[in-house]
């Protein structure tokens, strides 16, 4: 992208050139730039290409309307419940454990934060294995589930939707808390007490103080959580059932099994523009974010 | 919640919630290790009785598991190589030089990281796979290297912002050149961020997947393909010691980590480096 300079005009750009310090992070920031270019954006644009290629060497449009027709869209909307599911839940439960983190002494606070970052840097595949242990018909849950007699238990958690949702919340729930961890922290505590000593009450306080100041973490964190989910296949391949197949191990199934590249390479595009789609979501809610802090400082 | 904290009953439950949310992330990882020390390595818990078996098992002769372990350190070193070198020329690009479209740039190298894994993983196998390279140590190095080089740009971007410029500054104006500075002042005081630039490229891509599975033969396999084709097609028991043994490297990993950084410096506060993760959050270009 440092090439892409070239915009500017012949004379500028030899001036550029000339300042030292711009040739040395030009010469810097070669190495990984044309690494990316080559390693990450070019197989990207081969993907694009492949997907639109037809058999006969022409452009069609026919793999992505198989990828949008019929079972392979019943995948994608699969892929979308899950990821929507998943970025909810985790946003919740995170809203929890970080506003009682945000809460507690700062030794506290490093301690706890410590049990939600360990994990997070543990493979993602142990951490599902765990959970299939667990939720078996014989694991923990459903043991400690039976010595409670509840009704109905043993509970099947393992190759459905249940499971599934169990294991990829837990997957995305540290990055919910690091970020909405961050934003709590940085809330000024005196808004809320001016709120009570003008008489609101606290769930008053709650509603219209707080959950601003904190809306925009919680759209950062819930996108970014879905955005994460729609790729991820690790987990639904492992605890989910048929019902659970997700665009990303259709696509695995289309390569690995089939040899169906020009549809795979269709489906990877599709996944592409839903991930772009959530960026540009993501970049609004911080770009409002970042107009709420400023009138709120003026 | 703030209802909730100040009444006795609130804050217990806020405890009590946070308690079992927290029970919701160790659980599977605490699991896992006392299960792989017990006879019955697939079931009950906690184990009736206590064995090493598994781990012996696991470097036993027939085993597939040796292979597929070497193979995941080779690939993680060549990995760690690329991505230190291209992590160090790349932050210093992005904190000590004039760089046109500087914000582009740190976007791009950012980008790896929310691009879908499996989006990444389809592109690389379908430039590798003509170049009859699937299946070689290089190529899923090359493909982590994509994943991991992001990690080592911003672990070392913070770190070359942690350090005080003057003090190269005041090298320079007593006559060092540019190589002593980088040399004798920027090199000690970035080792500890460069030392975990180079322990998480090692784990991201001892870890990875996605791009190993895409890039992998039935032949070669890295550990966690090999884990996931165990746990999809056929019970091993000893995948749970594997397991174990990838939870004990990440950890151990980590706990190096903040070593280097409690011995590097008294500056660095947290024991944990949080950056990478956090670090994803802010997408594109705004941290720059």
């Amino acid at each position: 992208m440092a090439i892409a300079s070239a915009s500017i005009a012949p004379g500028g750009l030899r001036a550029l050139l000339r300042s030292r310090r711009t040739r040395a992070g030009l010469l810097n920031a070669a190495p990984i730039v044309l690494y990316l270019l080559i390693l990450f954006v070019y197989p990207i644009f081969g993907t694009l290409l492949l997907s639109l290629k037809g058999e006969n060497g022409g452009l069609t449009l026919h793999w992505y309307a198989d990828a949008l027709s019929g079972s392979n869209f019943e995948v994608l909307l699969t892929t979308l419940r899950i990821s929507g599911e998943t970025a909810v839940l985790s946003l919740l439960i995170g809203f929890v454990l970080a506003y009682a983190v945000s809460r507690l002494r700062p030794v506290w606070a490093g301690l706890v934060m410590v049990i939600v970052v360990v994990p997070h840097f543990i493979s993602a595949l142990v951490r599902t294995y765990g959970w299939i242990i667990l939720l078996g018909e014989h694991g923990l849950v459903n043991n400690l589930l039976v010595k409670l007699h509840l009704p109905g238990t043993p509970f099947s958690l393992l190759y459905n939707e249940l499971g599934v949702i169990i294991g990829t919340t837990s997957v995305m729930l540290p990055y919910t808390v690091l970020v909405l961890y961050g934003v709590m922290r940085s809330v000024d505590r005196r808004l809320l007490a001016a709120a009570a000593s003008m008489g609101a009450g606290r769930l008053v306080t709650f509603r219209r103080v707080y959950l601003p100041l904190v809306a925009p973490g919680m759209a950062t964190a819930g996108l970014l959580s879905f955005i994460l989910c729609l790729g991820y296949y690790l987990t639904p391949a492992l605890m989910g059932g048929p019902k659970q197949t997700v665009v990303a191990s259709l696509i695995d199934q289309q390569v690995m099994k089939q040899n169906q590249w020009n549809g795979a390479a269709a489906l990877g595009v599709i996944l592409l523009l839903l991930t772009f789609a959530g960026l540009l979501l993501l970049r609004l809610a911080s770009r409002i974010g970042a107009s709420a802090r400023t009138r709120r400082a003026a | 919640m703030i209802g909730l904290r100040s009444t006795w009953t609130g804050r217990i439950t806020l405890t009590i919630a946070s308690a079992l949310i927290l029970v919701f992330l160790a659980l599977p990882i605490v699991l896992i290790v006392v299960t792989s020390f017990g006879s019955d390595a697939l079931g009950a818990f906690p184990p009736q009785s206590w064995t090493l078996g598994w781990y012996r098992a696991i470097f036993a002769d027939g085993s597939k598991w040796p292979a597929a372990l070497s193979l995941s350190a080779l690939v993680a070193t060549i990995t760690t190589v690329f991505s230190v070198g291209l992590g160090i020329t790349a932050a210093t690009a992005l904190t000590r030089s004039e760089l046109p479209l500087r914000s582009a740039v740190y976007g791009l190298v950012l980008a790896p990281l929310l691009i879908p894994q499996v989006v990444i993983a389809l592109g690389l196998f379908l430039i590798f796979e003509p170049a009859s390279m699937l299946g070689s140590p290089l190529a899923i190095a090359l493909g982590h290297t994509v994943l991991a080089a992001p990690i080592a740009v911003m672990i070392l971007v913070a770190t070359l912002r942690g350090i005080d410029e003057r003090l190269e500054d005041a090298a320079a104006s007593m006559g060092a050149g540019r190589a002593t500075i980088a040399r004798r002042i920027t090199f000690p005081l970035a080792a500890p961020g460069i030392v975990a630039a180079a322990i998480f490229s090692f784990i991201t891509s001892f870890d990875e997947f996605f791009i190993a599975q895409f890039l992998s033969t039935t032949n070669t396999t890295t550990l966690p393909v090999q884990v996931f084709n165990v746990l999809e097609f056929d019970a091993d028991p000893t995948v749970t010691a594997v397991s174990a043994l990838l939870i004990a490297v990440a950890v151990l990993a980590l706990v190096l980590i903040g070593l280097a950084r409690w011995l590097g410096a008294g500056k660095q506060s947290g024991l944990l480096p949080v950056e990478p993760a956090a670090g994803i959050a802010v997408s594109g270009g705004e941290t720059v």
